[in-house]
């Protein structure tokens, strides 16, 4: 097991984002490794749906 | 604690409520050592029942214990918030304290005194407590917002320690580790300024939250360091921090009386606190993007955005495309919180009057 800091910018799409906010963002993480501790450091609403970034550290 | 059937008549039943203030953003409340500590026992007072965590109500040597306030760990707070586990408060919790190998044995002797005196001179439960059989490896970073983060170099070594003690006897758990000592940086300096970061903060989430993930016991932490020569312009938010050789006694009275963490599988017992009896959650309007915060929107919980608690972050509900209920500040939050528990309109309290 390793702890792994990570950072990543997504885009989601709206009707996505309104159903399960955290489901989306760990999801989007869980590519990555498994999140033990993540936050959105920016946001912002764009055209093509909710722009975050998402800091992390994830066990890996 | 909750308590049913015991409530004079006019009182009204509490309302669970979740005051979240995220660590390590520089946060003007609550970024510094325990500095939230009055917004905690304020809204516990509105409330009558409030869950938190650790960040809100560690002040190093100074401390606060009010069975109204339930002592969270920040990984747990999640997973409550989630609904995937229930608290179950406590009147008492036996600590198993967790040294990192890295401390030098004067400072390790400074803090097993603080082990003497909470037992001596508080009355706590202090249980089994061991060294890790190696230096945990602390290492601090920040991420590209300005957050503080951090990570452990040997994570197997934290939860074999942990594992033992839990074995021993140990139902919370301590964690001691031994910090990168700074010796005058100008992120320091602005810390204790006022103006900066809390650089340990990072590091610390980190090591709590892989032990409950890991032992699902409460567990929280106090770094060890080397003492600070005194700062005369030292800000009063951080001044907790300077009162003494440890950061340990508010991590064990705050483990004293943590509530237990049941998983939602297990069946529901009286007390326990849930999810689905929480009234509102608190945090600052800036700082929305936490996953408790988060799970609270995706559940409907009302979410109380604080506005005069500014950090680094614009993480704000116009950002998130979230609705929440502005408040000014604190008190204004704890207004609202006193109003629901009510059962008031906060818009009644307004003039004028706004249109159903």
């Amino acid at each position: 097991m390793r702890l792994q800091p990570f950072e990543l910018e997504l885009v989601i799409e709206p009707q996505r984002w309104q159903q399960g906010r955290v489901a989306a963002c760990r999801q989007a993480l869980a590519a990555h490794g498994e999140p033990l501790r993540w936050a959105i450091t920016a946001a912002e609403q764009r055209p093509e749906g909710q722009w975050l970034r998402l800091e992390a550290v994830l066990l890996v | 604690m909750v308590a049913a059937g015991s409530r004079a008549a006019g009182v009204s039943e509490p309302l669970p409520t979740l005051l979240v203030i995220p660590t390590g953003i520089g946060c003007e409340q609550g970024g510094f050592a325990g500095d939230a500590l009055p917004v905690a026992r304020l809204l516990a007072a509105a409330s009558d029942c409030l869950i938190t965590h650790p960040n809100v109500m560690n002040g190093a040597a100074l401390y606060w214990s009010d069975p109204r306030i339930h002592y969270v760990e920040g990984w747990s707070l999640d997973a409550f918030a989630k609904g995937s586990l229930r608290l179950r408060p406590q009147r008492r919790q036996r600590i198993g304290v967790l040294f990192d190998a890295g401390i030098e044995p004067e400072l390790l002797l400074r803090h097993r005194q603080v082990l003497a005196a909470a037992r001596a001179t508080l009355g706590l439960d202090i249980g089994p407590e061991l060294v890790s059989d190696e230096p945990l490896g602390v290492r601090l970073s920040q991420a590209s917002s300005g957050s503080s983060w951090g990570q452990l170099e040997q994570p197997g070594a934290l939860l074999r320690a942990g594992s033992r003690l839990k074995q021993a006897g140990a139902t919370a758990i301590a964690v001691v580790a031994r910090f990168p000592d700074d010796n005058g940086s100008d992120a320091l300096q602005a810390y204790r300024n006022g103006s900066g970061v809390d650089a340990l903060a990072g590091a610390e989430a980190v090591i709590s939250h892989l032990l409950v993930r890991e032992l699902q016991i409460p567990c929280a932490h106090a770094p060890a360091l080397a003492p600070l020569a005194p700062m005369a312009e030292l800000d009063s938010r951080a001044a907790a921090e300077e009162l003494g050789h440890t950061f340990l006694p508010c991590v064990l009275v705050g483990l004293s009386r943590a509530p237990d963490l049941c998983p939602a599988s297990e069946p529901w017992r009286s007390q326990e606190l849930a999810i689905d009896q929480v009234g509102a959650v608190v945090a600052p309007a800036g700082a929305l993007g936490g996953e408790t915060v988060l799970a609270c929107a995706d559940r409907g919980i009302p979410i109380v955005a604080v506005r005069s608690n500014s950090s680094l972050l614009q993480v704000d509900a116009a950002a998130l495309d979230l609705a929440v209920v502005p408040a000014a500040d604190y008190s204004a939050a704890a207004g609202l919180v006193l109003a629901w528990r009510e059962g008031l309109d906060p818009r009644a309290l307004m003039r004028p009057l706004s249109a159903c």
